[in-house]
């Protein structure tokens, strides 16, 4: 049964052929979906559509079987960017999707002290965005796209910016805290290594369209040893296959 | 290290404060000394004693107090209805891009028009005294608050907005929760204009519309042909314009500390 459902959805900008044109695909309850493909084939455009930033011209878009026609709550959202707010501390930046719906309480305040502390950011709580690393940046964006438990989590690239080190370590900990929550997650991102390690399947875009899938068949628990073996580099062959088959 | 490299050395360590506060001793001095050798009657240029003794005096007798309170009273009426005005309207038409396009040329418009040039016409309208001061100095301190409003509410990061409606944001939490904050910096960059622009609107209005306040001093001084009294009264006016301003920064220091690496 899938949680999300692209059904038939084209999209185009005013003048412009269609950027998405006709996407069908369906990400089950609790799996982590990676869309990767060249700049510019629709990547972006296809996950603003999933939070609803962007309405298609034609064809729908269901969330547990309900039209998805707004952004909301129910959708958590990471940018290639953190996006954090400089003039609050880190953990009203956490907090910040929970203030905009009411009063944070105790509970709230918990939560969002549990969630940094799950990133390794306890102690900077009470510290403001431009005291913290890219890194560390990141994972507050992490905490709070995750604070009010979306059942639904888009990521356009949030780690591209980071070293290859600090990359891997937020990949592990974003599989960590979504396998714990049961998250259903949307991964766009053009590092196919990247894709292989976090995602369940791989759907590679061209020009608008999915033009391939893969399945990944690697062990649930993923750990960063993997990325030296054999099954995980065939997979990162046949993405790239995959993309280079897509251009020619 | 010679003699040369010790003397610049301890110029550049020396603290910023002493060496303006040196500067200002130079400058007195050879004013006080220039009165004196050239003989330049106190009516043309009084000597800085002869000012510092009239400010003196006039401060103990009490002669400058109400002007001094007439004066800050119509400066920071002003400031606050121009200001917040200002605000307002900045919030407006960067909202609401209908407003801006209908507003913006008339706003321009009464900000092309010199200001001071109205003062007789105010007079004339609201009568001599307060009221057409403090409409004025509104006028005057209006335009940099509502221009930096403008500017600064249009410059928010799109990612930011665009995260702002993925959280499902309203209008009002958007611009009270991220475009007031982000632009916060350049409003108060517009307060700090307003602030120096505020004072001169205040003083000059004085010197049309009123009996009272330091602007009315300075008029009624080059009636009598006191002019160690005028100088008294710019003292005065330096004096609140330094003050204020240098509230303001105060007030921008302590607004701005979340933007800052200050504890």
């Amino acid at each position: 049964m899938s949680f999300l459902n692209f059904d038939k959805v084209v999209f185009a900008y005013p003048d412009r052929p269609p950027v998405v044109a006709g996407i069908d695909w369906q990400v089950p309850a609790g799996e982590l979906h990676c869309l990767v493909g060249r700049s510019g084939c629709g990547k972006t455009t296809l996950l603003k559509l999933a939070a609803g930033l962007l309405r298609p011209q034609s064809g729908r878009i269901l969330l547990r079987d309900g039209e998805l026609v707004a952004p909301g709550p129910q959708v958590g959202f990471m940018f290639q960017a953190p996006v954090l707010l400089d003039w609050h501390r880190v953990i009203d930046n956490v907090l910040l999707p929970v203030s905009l719906q009411r009063r944070p309480g105790a509970e709230d305040m918990a939560r969002a002290q549990s969630l940094l502390g799950m990133l390794g950011l306890s102690t900077h709580a009470q510290h403001h965005p431009r005291q913290l690393s890219g890194g560390q940046q990141s994972r507050v964006a992490l905490a709070r796209a995750l604070i009010l438990d979306p059942a639904l989590l888009l990521l356009d690239e949030p780690f591209a910016a980071l070293d290859a080190i600090t990359r891997a370590d937020l990949q592990d900990d974003l599989l960590k805290m979504c396998r714990l929550r049961g998250t259903t997650v949307l991964f766009v991102t053009h590092d196919i290594t990247e894709a292989v390690y976090v995602g369940d399947r791989i759907a590679v875009m061209h020009d608008g369209r999915i033009v391939d899938a893969l399945p990944i068949d690697l062990p649930a628990h993923r750990t960063q040893a993997l990325r030296h073996e054999i099954p995980f580099n065939q997979y990162c062959a046949r993405v790239h296959a995959a993309m280079d088959r897509a251009r020619s | 290290m010679n003699q040369t490299q010790l003397k610049t050395s301890t110029l550049a360590t020396a603290n910023p404060q002493l060496l303006a506060a040196a500067l200002f001793v130079v400058l007195v001095g050879l004013w006080e000394l220039l009165v004196r050798q050239s003989g330049i009657s106190a009516l043309v240029l009084p000597a800085p004693s002869a000012v510092a003794t009239t400010l003196w005096t006039q401060l103990g007798n009490g002669y400058f107090w109400p002007h001094v309170r007439a004066t800050l009273f119509t400066l920071l009426l002003g400031l606050t209805a121009g200001s917040v005005t200002g605000l307002l309207m900045g919030m407006a038409l960067a909202e609401s891009a209908l407003l801006e396009r209908v507003f913006k040329p008339y706003v321009v418009v009464s900000q092309v028009v010199p200001k001071l040039a109205l003062a007789p016409l105010f007079v004339l309208w609201f009568g001599f005294g307060a009221t057409s001061i403090v409409l004025i100095t509104a006028l005057i301190c209006f335009f940099p608050l509502m221009e930096n409003t403008l500017t600064a509410l249009k410059q928010v990061d799109p990612q930011r907005l665009q995260l702002f409606r993925m959280l499902g944001a309203t209008r009002m939490q958007t611009l009270l929760r991220l475009k007031l904050p982000t632009g916060l910096p350049g409003i108060l960059a517009g307060l700090r204009v307003a602030v120096v622009l505020a004072l001169v609107g205040a003083v000059v209005g004085e010197f049309i519309g009123a009996s009272k306040g330091l602007g009315a001093v300075i008029i009624a001084s080059q009636g009598m042909m006191d002019t160690s009294l005028m100088f008294a009264a710019l003292v005065l006016i330096a004096a609140i314009g330094l003050l204020l301003y240098q509230a303001t920064l105060l007030l921008e220091r302590l607004l701005l500390r979340p933007y800052t690496n200050r504890p």
